[in-house]
């Protein structure tokens, strides 16, 4: 069974008479455990793909099977839900809530998960460990170089344990020292059964990757399997 | 996600700007503080109003000659002299509900002892005064009804008289010139403090008979006049008490229609009904001053409430993105609103406990901070923060966590 199947999938921007087809009748799968490198030249669509299959924005027209269970036509509050529990998200700006330490941080989506909070604390520890952090997690996200805030923000995709790890560009703030770093910790969350999508303009970014999806006017132009 | 844990997130949103949240508590202390303290000088001045009016005696009618209508101006020269000692002694001989009576004739003048002199309010009346006004000598005694009887030189002077007139020194047994004429002291008034706009304790009490043969004279229409008639009625007999007085005071004068009655009643009821219809009005304007300074301080939650929505639209999109519900968004930002608004509310009813209290003790105004007016505040500042945090919270709630997210 395809972990995520796209079937025909169309979004379509409409800005007064202008219309942007963000993405035109895709189709794609992926199974379990794949690690996946979306390629592609800017206003492709890729960033338009990973928020759809993120549950962040809802496809204009197609079907979109996740886990076998169509969730096309689902309420925000179950698409919340589904991001909580099932997809981990990390931004290229990191996205961090500035007024909060790294562990608040990675607490965060165990909260709203509503996980009680001797366990939540655990947890978000251990994730923080993960991702070689964890004497740094009494700092606020200003007190941290670049690299460890991508590294909480990781630690906060992870915390709940999902079965998806969507990245947006994850290292295109970054050096390309950190950059192979933050490569690192992708590569163990594959080695631990992830599933691991990210997007990326660099070939030696992708070149970590199993398999090379390449975009062009938000259709498919290749699907290679390294 | 337990309600506890929604307040948590609620409170860090409220210290990661405590400048903003610091004005906008700001805004309802001031509006609460206001509430508390008009409604306080309100409450104070009703309350003074009532206890002058009981301070006059209970179960009091207050006969004044004058028709009804022209009653309150009536108290000058001009007033027609139609209300007599006479017209007293019948009352409290003829009407059955009255328990006493008092004749009194208060009149101005210059009264000396040695080298001080003060001009003063000289009431003669009977020595039933006493018990009717509840109003009693702290030193030496009240004149009785053998200092009637005789028309003795005697007075009784209030405490402001006497602190004028001889400072310290016991004033009893001293003699004094009221407009010439001797009288010999023979006692002192408890301190009452001003009722009805009449300083109770700068008067001078002597026989009302005495009054008649020194000070103030027979009238050549209507003989022994007097200025009004203090009548103190049985308990719960008032309304008798009226209609005997009425009556009776109408065969007396020869009166055919209520229409050419020479008297005024008033009772101690119809005082108290003036008095709080006046001090209503104050009420009233003091509330809707304080009630425009709370709506202000609402505005002003809402209008903060939105910018923070706005500032804070990055925030959402990443709560978002990482899960939130709407319902936790929303409850964020109306807990958010209401928790500054009750710490507004509750700083505000301090500040204005505060308030009162000072103005009560540097402008000499009774206030008073009642119980209610401080739970009103407490439930007004919940739900100003409910109703003007619920739409900058649905505003944060409905987000587009794309959007959100693409917000810098
Ligand atoms: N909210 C929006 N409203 C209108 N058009 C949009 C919106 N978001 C994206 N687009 C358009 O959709 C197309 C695809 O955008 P997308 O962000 O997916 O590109 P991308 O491949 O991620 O580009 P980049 O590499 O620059 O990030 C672009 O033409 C873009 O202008
Ligand atoms: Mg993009």
């Amino acid at each position: 069974m395809n972990l995520i199947e796209l079937k025909n999938i169309w979004r379509i921007y409409k800005q007064g008479p202008e219309t942007v087809n963000a993405l035109r009748e895709l189709s794609l799968q992926i199974k379990q455990g794949e690690y996946v490198a979306i390629m592609g030249a800017s206003g492709s669509g890729k960033s338009t793909l990973m928020n759809v299959i993120g549950c962040l924005d809802k496809a204009s027209a197609g079907t979109y099977l996740l886990e076998g269970q169509n969730i096309t036509q689902r309420t925000d509050d179950e698409l919340a839900t589904i991001r909580n529990k099932t997809i981990g998200f990390v931004f290229q700006q990191f996205n961090l809530l500035a007024s909060m330490t790294a562990l608040q941080n990675v607490l965060l989506p165990l909260v709203y998960a509503g996980m009680e909070k001797e366990k939540r604390l655990l947890s978000a520890k251990s994730a923080l460990k993960e991702v070689g952090l964890e004497e740094r997690m009494q700092h606020l996200p200003s007190e941290l170089s670049g690299g460890q805030q991508q590294r909480v923000a990781i630690a906060r995709a992870i915390v709940n344990k999902p079965r998806i790890l969507l990245a947006d560009e994850p290292t295109g703030a970054l050096d390309s020292n950190t950059a192979k770093d933050i490569m690192g910790i992708f590569n163990r969350l594959v080695d631990d059964g992830i599933t691991v999508i990210l997007v990326t303009h660099d070939a030696e970014t992708a070149s970590h990757a199993k398999r090379i999806i390449k975009l062009k006017d938000g259709k498919m132009l290749d699907d290679l399997m390294l | 996600m337990s309600t506890i844990e929604l307040f948590s997130i609620a409170w860090q949103g409220i210290l990661s700007n405590r400048l903003r949240s610091g004005l906008t508590v700001l805004g309802i202390i001031i509006g609460i503080a206001s509430v508390i303290t008009l409604l306080g000088i309100g409450q104070g001045a009703k309350m003074e109003a009532e206890k002058q009016v009981q301070a006059l005696g209970v179960n009091l009618i207050y006969i004044r000659p004058g028709a009804a209508n022209t009653a309150s101006i009536s108290q000058g020269q001009g007033t027609a002299p139609t209300l007599t000692y006479e017209d007293a002694l019948a009352i409290k001989q003829n009407c059955p509900a009255v328990e006493n009576v008092a004749a009194q004739y208060t009149i101005g003048f210059q009264v000396q002892h040695g080298e001080q002199n003060t001009i003063t309010n000289v009431t003669a009346t009977e020595p039933s005064y006493t018990d009717i006004r509840n109003f009693y000598p702290v030193s030496g005694r009240f004149f009785n009804q053998n200092d009637m009887k005789e028309g003795s030189r005697v007075c009784v002077i209030g405490d402001t008289v006497a602190l004028n007139l001889f400072g310290s020194d016991n004033p009893i047994k001293k003699q004094i010139l009221i407009r010439g004429e001797l009288f010999e002291i023979i006692g002192v008034m408890e301190h009452k403090g001003v009722t009805q706009s009449l300083d109770m304790d700068d008067q001078i009490f002597i026989p009302l008979t005495t009054g008649y043969a020194t000070l103030i004279g027979l009238n050549a229409v209507t003989g022994r006049s007097v200025r009004s008639i203090l009548v103190q009625c049985k308990k719960d007999e008032d309304m008798q008490a009226q209609f005997q007085i009425t009556n009776l005071l109408r065969l007396r004068h020869n009166i055919h229609s209520p229409d050419f009655d020479d008297f005024t009643l008033r009772t101690q009821m119809d005082i108290m009904q003036t008095a709080q219809s006046i001090t209503g009005v104050f009420s009233l304007l003091l509330g809707a001053t304080a009630g425009i300074s709370l709506l202000v301080g609402g505005i002003g939650i809402m209008n903060i409430m939105l910018v923070s929505v706005t500032e804070r639209t990055k925030e959402i999109g990443i709560r978002k993105a990482i899960g939130a519900k709407y319902s936790q968004i929303l409850s964020q930002f109306v807990i958010e609103a209401v928790l500054m608004s009750l710490t507004g509310g509750v700083a505000g009813i301090l500040l204005g406990i505060f308030g009162s209290t000072s103005i009560s003790q540097f402008a000499k105004w009774t206030t008073v901070v009642t119980p209610e007016s401080i739970i009103l505040s407490f439930l007004v500042s919940l739900a100003i923060g409910l109703f003007f945090g619920i739409y900058p919270a649905r505003k944060a709630a409905k987000l587009d966590p794309i959007v959100a997210l693409h917000m810098e």
